[in-house]
């Protein structure tokens, strides 16, 4: 059993404080959506849980069969070690690195290296243009490819924990369809549990099975369904413009 | 020609930690042909006191090079690159370490030339009437291994891979796992350890003073720009390339005009291709 628990964060840059006192939780075999749209705090949290940004306050812990983890005080390579990716906002592709080298630096983590095939043919099942293309310079891939090969090379370091940063943005519907398909059918294979930021609300509802509604950096609503968020007045105002 | 053929074999040697340091790593190490020099005068006292043969030293010398290069990496990292303020300041910090090397190889063994002694050196052979001496043969075919080595470690290695990457986005290295501090020390040690063989290579071709460094520092980047930032097999063939057309000037117009092949190179290839013959 593991799961991520983040308690009472405040977090910002410099002076400016962006999150203000947030508490959220992801257990295994979850998949959560974190809703809210432009600026509202939603990479924040999840560079907070990545170590790239340190919370003022709060705490923010890996729960791996009742050892509590305290990942505030770890590096963001030794979070990935311990088995959470991300796909980050932007991609952040090595642009002069081919496709298949992009994929094989996402196996970089040790627990990792021995899944290399298995990850590799699914990656390539998953997005076969990829495979295709596996020669070609990332940064001569179009915005879709590009993405395609973030999540893709996520997957590559057998991650226990996915965090995904607005898998929809700049894809075709289809292909987020595709895309958040292919994160289903992962986390059904491997017991994976995700963590999905999103403004699209109707793609994320797709797979979450629960989630939080951030204004302003505070969690303004927890849904345990997506019936119950779907129902909510802040979704019907901000999503469904109803 | 042929000669120019096998120095080109030799001028990759010299060139491939540029290609990694300056090529790979973005870091303005223009000390790197000082550590070139360091590598001779390890060869030539090491085969003047104990008769060990130049290039055996060269490649037992190699992990102590690596060390040095990663304390030195070290070093600049905590004093400038932390800060952010490496451009300028980092180019100082390597003219410093370029300028402390020459001077503490001058004073203690003085600006005379040096040299080794090997069985080889001296004997040649022949190749349908081309006498090849072994003195530029060896460090040819050292040097044609050591960038098939580099070649290998970079394409085939999780820290290689890391190493070609960690000068595109440091924070997406920390996302797959790698620590990019680490990555550089190790690809900076790998640098030195290579200009220190290649110095071994270098005191066997010719003798050496303290201040031999200087007509390598155009070689060195000529050969990087050219072949393009960071790309071994480029490397490889700038090397070449150079090696053939120094010779042939030397040989219509004198040796003297044989390093301004370098320049000429350099400043065709940012006026034409900047990005190199095999630049990405
Ligand atoms: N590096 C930074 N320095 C200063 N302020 C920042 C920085 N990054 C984000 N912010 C600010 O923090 C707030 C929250 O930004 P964040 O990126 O977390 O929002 P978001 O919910 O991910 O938005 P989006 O959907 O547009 O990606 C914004 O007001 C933004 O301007
Ligand atoms: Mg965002």
């Amino acid at each position: 059993m593991s799961r991520i628990v983040v308690r009472d964060v405040d977090a910002g840059y410099g002076a400016v404080r962006v999150l203000h006192g947030v508490s959220i939780e992801i257990r295994q075999g979850e998949t959560v959506a974190l809703l809210g749209t432009n600026g509202n705090g939603k990479s924040t949290l999840i560079k907070c849980i990545m170590g790239i940004v340190r919370p003022a306050a709060g705490e923010i812990f890996l729960d791996s069969d009742g050892t509590r983890i305290d990942l505030t005080t770890k590096s963001t390579e030794e979070i990935v070690g311990l088995g959470i990716a991300l796909v980050p906002e932007g991609r952040r592709l090595f642009p002069k690195l081919t496709v298949e080298e992009n994929l094989l630096l996402g196996a970089y983590r040790t627990a990792a290296r021995g899944d290399i095939e298995r990850n590799l043919a699914f990656g390539f099942e998953a997005f076969p243009v990829l495979r295709e293309r596996r020669r070609q310079l990332a940064g001569n891939m179009s915005g879709g490819e590009q993405q395609m090969l973030a999540v893709a090379r996520a997957l590559m370091s057998s991650p226990r924990i996915l965090l995904v940063d607005e898998p929809s943005v700049g894809l075709a519907p289809i292909l987020v369809s595709r895309v958040i398909a292919k994160i289903k059918e992962l986390k059904d294979r491997h017991d994976l549990t995700v963590l999905m930021a999103e403004q699209n609300f109707n793609q994320a509802t797709k797979i979450a099975d629960r989630g939080y509604i951030i204004v302003h950096g505070r969690i303004e609503f927890e849904g345990q369904s997506t019936q119950q968020l779907r129902d909510h007045e802040l979704v019907k105002k901000y999503y469904l413009g109803v | 020609m042929v000669a120019g053929l096998l120095l080109g074999g030799f001028y990759a040697a010299v060139s491939l930690g540029v290609s990694l340091i300056f090529g790979l790593l973005d870091i303005a190490n223009i000390a790197q042909p000082a550590f070139v020099i360091l590598g001779s005068y390890a060869a030539y006292v090491m085969n003047s006191s104990f008769g060990l043969d130049p290039i055996l030293t060269g490649l037992l010398f190699t992990p102590v090079f690596y060390f040095l290069g990663a304390v030195v990496y070290r070093l600049y990292y905590g004093s400038f690159e932390r800060r952010g303020d490496e451009s300028l300041r980092g180019l100082v910090f390597f003219f410093g370490v370029l300028f402390i090397i020459e001077v503490s190889l001058s004073l203690k063994y003085g600006v005379d030339y040096r040299l080794v002694d090997a069985a080889y050196i001296g004997k040649s052979i022949d190749l349908g009437g081309v006498g090849i001496a072994f003195r530029l043969l060896v460090p040819c075919l050292v040097g044609l291994a050591m960038t098939l080595a580099l070649h290998l470690f970079l394409s085939r290695t999780f820290y290689g891979r890391a190493v070609m990457a960690v000068s595109q986005d440091r924070l997406a290295l920390r996302l797959m796992g790698a620590d990019p501090v680490q990555i550089k020390t190790i690809a900076f040690g790998v640098g030195i350890a290579a200009a220190s063989l290649a110095g071994a290579l270098l005191i066997t071709i010719a003798p050496v003073v303290p201040s031999t460094d200087r007509d390598y520092i155009g070689r060195m980047f000529a050969i990087t720009v050219l072949g393009g930032m960071g790309s071994v097999a480029g490397t490889l063939v700038a090397a070449v390339i150079l090696g053939v057309a120094e010779s042939l000037m030397a040989t219509f117009f004198g040796p003297s005009w044989s390093l301004a092949v370098s320049f000429g190179i350099l400043l065709v290839v940012l006026a034409v291709r900047p990005a190199g013959l095999f630049g990405r």
